[in-house]
């Protein structure tokens, strides 16, 4: 101890004399933020892994007629006065919800700077068949050179290729899920059976894996041509258009622009999410509430500890006191203090942090549920780790500001009177 | 030949509000001269002390005009009396005070740790010599809490010379020594008035130690009845 400055030696000074007791305040420091690594690391790594999913598999921004759930029916509107009229039992007229004028919006879509890729789609739901077994899905008629664009489909497949697929008349990519269920592999034949009662024989070309298991056990993928034939449509018969844009955060503002020169409703993929989104709200509600928590019952050691050696040191106080420290210098001893314990003990805090993430990130889990992931994925981002580490200095610096205060505010007089 | 006034008080008085109104000190005026070794005596109760504290500038809470080297200090703001406390003022307590966790010499620094004039080897030298005044250089990396009463009480000068004050205040100095170590700091006082011209004010119940200075100023319920 070879400080000239007298206020860090005098609260160093302190510390040693009741080293048990610091040893727990830096313990309660070190555990709070070792969770808050580890806990708050896990819940935002799972996130991050969620979201880079969802935007590799939702469209940044989708476009898609929106049935009206009221329609109007025909004669309403041309009798609008409505007096007495009477037609009971009106059906409306069977119509396929598509765009219309596709390809003149696909065109308009691809001018625009900001997005990256088109690829217009048409969806349907399918019964897939393969000897005894029977699954229901969704094939995705897209021209897959396109959706690749977007979703990366070739990185993601797990066997054959998308040229496949573009090549062959009657390809179809299954998700890995889907193909599991069936128990189809490569260049098996499956039957495909429409709402419509229009089967069509392919071929299997590929099967890929998304990451997400909802999707990848239902979708396939199909050429356009063949899903129109499926919904016996014509050639230029496209429900959905998918976007990708240069920035995916721009996706809310953009799709309103489109919506209002479409007339199409454009569903962006946060609001394609937004369920989830609101169970991640709840779950770093809950997370940061377990943290924080913790760090509150450490900032208490801390208190404790400053109160014990304020009560035993007011001697100590009052000479200093009265040989010209300051209120302030009395103020910054035992801050000090709880800065060292908070700064020690963060410190092991970050270690064991980062430890506990090298160690539980490297055991194999193999999850399949909301997402699917071999490995626990950490929030391990320098930035993440700073703030928790100044999310602990806050926590003891708030502890140690009251017992600090107490002690500037002790009256030297009344302790040499005292005794 | 006129003497330089150190401290000049102008109707001093003090009031105690709490259990009830007590007037501790009653229109006092006092004046205290350089190179004087006073004490000022007095029945407890009489007020003695708390005249102490207050001259001491620890107290503020008074009535009438304090004056340090004619400064009013009423002026003066907390910050700017514990600056005036560590240039120019020592205490020596009655019970010594020293910080039992620190070693004889880093106790005497303190203060001037605090004023940070020298550097940390010149102030430690510095120590080391007043500490040699009041022989106690061998004592000098000893944990202050080690020491015997009477050595703790020469510790606590030695702090109260670190920083050269304008005087030293003593309160009770001797209250909790035998008569050896007693006549020990009598002496210490004694030399530093004689080598240093060093001025002194000490508030004592010992009869026999305050007949020995210069001056004796008795209380009585808050008045000087003697100068």
């Amino acid at each position: 101890m070879k400080k000239k400055n007298p206020i860090l030696r005098i609260a160093l000074t302190h510390l040693f004399s009741k080293k048990r007791q610091t040893v727990v305040a830096m313990l309660g420091v070190t555990f709070g933020i070792a969770i808050f690594i580890f806990q708050g690391g896990l819940m935002t790594g799972f996130q991050k892994t969620f979201i880079d999913q969802t935007v590799n598999t939702t469209a940044n921004i989708r476009i898609y007629n929106e049935p009206k759930k009221e329609r109007p029916f025909l004669i309403t509107e041309v009798y609008a006065s409505g007096e007495w009229l009477v037609v009971r039992n009106q059906k409306p007229r069977e119509e396929l919800p598509g765009i219309k004028n596709a390809s003149a919006i696909v065109a308009e879509l691809e001018k625009n700077p900001e997005i990256t890729g088109v690829s217009p789609f048409l969806s349907s739901q399918v019964i897939f068949k393969l000897g005894l077994a029977e699954v229901s899905g969704r094939v995705s008629g897209v021209d897959i050179e396109r959706e690749n664009l977007i979703f990366d489909v070739e990185e993601n497949m797990v066997e054959g290729s998308i040229s496949k697929l573009a090549t062959m008349n009657n390809g179809i990519i299954l998700g890995d899920g889907l193909a599991e269920l069936l128990g189809a592999k490569m260049n098996d034949n499956i039957l495909l059976i429409s709402p419509m009662g229009v089967s069509v024989e392919v071929k299997v070309a590929g099967i890929n894996h998304s990451g997400l298991t909802e999707v990848d056990k239902q979708r396939a993928y199909l050429s356009i041509r063949n899903t129109q034939k499926l919904l016996l449509a014509d050639g230029s018969y496209i429900t959905d258009i998918n976007l990708k844009l240069k920035d995916f955060n721009k996706a809310e503002i953009l799709a309103r622009e489109l919506e209002k020169k479409f007339g199409y409703r454009c569903l962006d993929w946060k609001e394609a999410n937004v369920n989830v989104f609101g169970i991640f709200k709840i779950q770093n509600l809950i997370t940061y509430l377990i943290i924080i928590s913790i760090l509150v019952v450490s900032g208490f050691g801390i208190f404790n500890i400053l109160m014990m050696i304020i009560y035993e040191k007011l001697p100590d106080i009052a000479i200093l006191k009265a040989v010209g420290y300051k209120d302030r210098d009395i103020m910054k001893i035992f801050l000090t203090e709880s800065l060292i314990i908070g700064f020690t003990g963060g410190i092991f805090g970050l270690v064991l942090g980062f430890l506990l993430q090298q160690i539980i990130g490297n055991i194999e889990m193999d999850i399949k549920g909301f997402v699917s992931m071999k490995y626990l994925q950490f929030n391990n981002s320098p930035i993440f780790f700073v703030s928790a580490f100044i999310f602990g200095l806050v926590a003891t610096a708030l502890a140690g500001y009251f017992p600090a205060r107490k002690a500037s505010r002790v009256d030297a007089i009344d302790i040499i009177r005292a005794k | 030949m006129s003497r330089e006034i150190i401290i000049r008080t102008q109707n001093l008085g003090k009031i105690f509000r709490d259990p009830v109104e007590f007037h501790a000190l009653k229109k006092i005026n006092l004046e205290i001269y350089r190179g004087e070794f006073s004490a000022i005596t007095g029945a407890s109760g009489s007020g003695k002390s708390t005249l102490l504290y207050v001259l001491s500038t620890l107290d503020t809470d008074y009535t009438g005009k304090l004056f340090f080297e004619e400064e009013d200090l009423s002026q003066k703001s907390k910050n700017g009396l514990a600056e005036l406390r560590n240039q120019k003022i020592g205490f020596v307590f009655q019970f010594h005070y020293l910080l039992h966790d620190f070693t004889v010499i880093e106790n005497v620094m303190l203060p001037g740790l605090k004023l940070g004039l020298l550097s940390e080897s010149q102030l430690r030298k510095k120590a080391l010599e007043k500490l040699e005044i009041l022989g106690l250089p061998d004592q000098a990396e000893k944990k202050a809490g080690k020491l015997s009463g009477g050595q703790q009480q020469r510790v606590a000068i030695a702090r109260a010379m670190i920083n050269d004050p304008v005087i030293i205040f003593g309160d009770e100095p001797t209250g909790n020594l035998d008569s050896v170590n007693t006549k020990n700091v009598f002496d210490v006082f004694k030399s530093l008035k004689e080598q240093f011209n060093q001025t002194i004010l000490v508030v004592t119940h010992d009869q026999e130690f305050a007949g020995k200075t210069d001056r004796i100023i008795k209380l009585h319920d808050g008045e000087v009845v003697k100068d």
